[in-house]
């Protein structure tokens, strides 16, 4: 696969339970997101990009917390802002930390049960707290909790109705390891299940642990929608830029640029910086190249390595 | 129902929380340690004067709406400013059930602070002057400020960041202010309409007569029309709120 993924890449998915037409938000002259289409179906898709890519904004307006400025949002193919009936089927995980701090965590639960029009709300809260591990807690004070306790208290107030469709913006923060591993099976067991699982983050790792699809977001636009698969494919393909600190710049060069995956090199006084659109070949050919040209290698790093400029090389391809 | 009674009991519940309600009392309460300590040596009808004209002058001009400014704002506005807003609205409850709870809860807060205040100046004054009906008038004052100050601050705290601020702006520009001296505005002034229901109930001495008199200027006394004016500007404001969620985008950027 050459290039990344164009946005028209399976960014619809045939049973599609959340749908985003042509929408955009501004704020002023801000554009937070900008002509999207995608649509989400039920299994775990991950809403992934860089911070401010406007990832939460979309999540927001697929919500119905905001308005969209043009195009449409729709879940269950009701817009959520005109149809609230639609939230019954809905659980939204909101970015923020806060919680009611004057409600105890089980209170917190069974209120959203009981408004979400639960028949048995505490028997519900007392399933949903136990699916997050937080039964043993449940009788504290929210003000008390840490931050990923709170994660969990709002998880747990998003699942306890038992939702269809179930938003979740950045639902990891502040969780400790163990905490993160159980909330990834549990999101991967509601998937299999059937549900609309739309988690985002801006850490690829955690998507790729969850997620059969993708859709990702650089500056307000629609970069890349698809499989996993495709995207890390996508990324593999891109043109990476590559830095070796060795003591024999120029001889480790010369060898290098013998590969064909080598697109461009810079040589200074400590060492080179390769453009390549095969890292991974580069990186098994810099040993064997070390050795061919007697050359001590100190480090080798990606100098572009972070996911905003992954993204980025994805919405110029576009 | 069952939504509506869930969001005005949970939102009364936060709105009465320990260190905002202890703090409003002091303000709303501070009327009978004025009585007790100006009572020694005074006719009881000297007494209940003082009490009427510094409950009128200093109780429903200020201290309560005052505290009912801020108990109000503080409904949505305090949901809105710490990003709980969410877990009220993304529900399947009509906008218009959500807007009645949080106006109601907001009143039935405020009812209880201005009324912990009006309790314990009703007792000083009714333990100098042996007149235990001397605080039925601001217990129905204090209803009719609670219904009209959330119907109005309560889409305010929504839609302006300092709510607040911007709610005592309006309590000493145009209230207190611009009222006095603009006989046109009169009628719509919370204050006066506020006056005008206590002032039907009270058992007032001709001083204090003469000060109800030049404060309502053109609004005519009657404890009816007051709850008619607050009923009227509730049902406004629940449609006004309703409409707001419904169409504002309702988290910040």
């Amino acid at each position: 696969m050459t290039g990344a993924p164009h946005a028209t890449d399976a960014r619809d998915v045939s049973d599609a339970t959340v749908v985003a037409a042509n929408l955009s938000k501004w704020f002023g002259q801000k554009v937070a997101v900008s002509e999207v289409n995608c649509s989400f179906g039920p299994g775990v898709t991950g809403l992934l990009g860089p911070n401010g890519a406007g990832k939460t904004t979309l999540l927001r307006v697929l919500a119905g917390l905001l308005s969209p400025s043009a195009g449409k949002a729709a879940i269950l193919g009701r817009d959520p802002k005109r149809h609230p009936s639609v939230y019954r089927h809905v659980g939204f995980v909101p970015e923020d930390e806060a919680v009611y701090n004057h409600m105890s965590a089980r209170r917190f639960v069974e209120w959203s049960a009981a408004l979400s029009k639960v028949e048995d709300a505490r028997s519900a809260a007392r399933r949903a707290l136990d699916t997050v591990h937080l039964a043993e807690d449940a009788d504290r004070s929210l003000a008390g909790f840490s931050k990923g306790m709170r994660q969990r208290a709002k998880i747990a107030a998003a699942l306890v109705h038992n939702p269809q469709v179930l938003i979740l913006d950045e639902p990891l923060n502040g969780t400790d390891p163990v905490q993160r591993a159980r909330l990834i099976e549990l999101f991967v067991q509601l998937g299999s299940e059937g549900r609309t699982i739309i988690v985002s983050s801006h850490v690829l790792a955690e998507v790729d642990r969850m997620a059969t699809r993708v859709v990702a977001m650089v500056n307000g636009r629609l970069a890349a929608a698809g499989s996993v698969a495709a995207l890390r494919d996508a990324m593999s393909d891109t043109p990476r830029l590559i830095r070796i600190d060795t003591d024999r710049p120029r001889r480790l060069a010369r060898r290098l640029l013998a590969g064909n995956w080598v697109e461009s090199v810079r040589v200074d006084a400590a060492g080179i910086e390769i453009r390549t659109s095969d890292a991974g070949a580069l990186g098994h050919d810099i040993a064997v190249a070390a050795r061919d040209t007697d050359s001590v290698v100190m480090a080798v790093s990606a100098e572009d390595d972070s996911l905003e400029s992954v993204f980025r090389y994805l919405v110029e391809q576009r | 129902m069952r939504a509506f009674l869930l969001i005005t009991r949970s939102v009364t519940g936060r709105l009465l929380g320990l260190r905002r309600s202890i703090g409003l009392f002091v303000l709303t309460g501070s009327i009978a340690p004025i009585v007790l300590v100006l009572a020694p040596g005074r006719s009881d009808e000297r007494v209940a004067t003082f009490y009427n004209d510094i409950t009128v002058g200093l109780g429903l001009s200020i201290l309560f709406p005052v505290a009912a400014l801020v108990v109000s704002t503080a409904a949505l506005g305090e949901e809105r400013k710490s990003h709980t807003l969410p877990f009220l609205l993304l529900k399947p409850a009509s906008r218009w059930v959500i807007a009645l709870g949080v106006i109601t809860a907001a009143t039935l807060a405020s009812f209880v602070i201005l009324e912990a205040g009006v309790i314990a100046s009703w007792i000083a004054a009714a333990v100098v002057t042996g007149d235990w009906s001397i605080g039925v008038s601001t217990t129905v004052a204090a209803a009719v400020q609670s219904v009209a100050s959330a119907a109005l601050f309560v889409p305010l705290g929504l839609v302006v960041g300092r709510a607040a601020l911007v709610g005592l702006g309006y309590l000493l520009i145009w209230e207190v202010t611009l009222g006095n001296v603009i006989e046109g505005i009169q009628a719509s002034s919370i204050y006066r309409i506020v006056v005008s229901a206590w002032a039907d109930l009270a058992a007032m001495t001709p001083d204090n007569l003469e000060t109800v008199t030049e404060v309502l200027g053109r609004v005519e006394v009657g404890v009816g029309g007051a709850v008619a004016k607050a009923t009227a500007l509730a049902i406004l404001s629940i449609t006004v709120t309703g409409l707001l969620l419904k169409h504002r985008d309702l988290v910040p950027e």
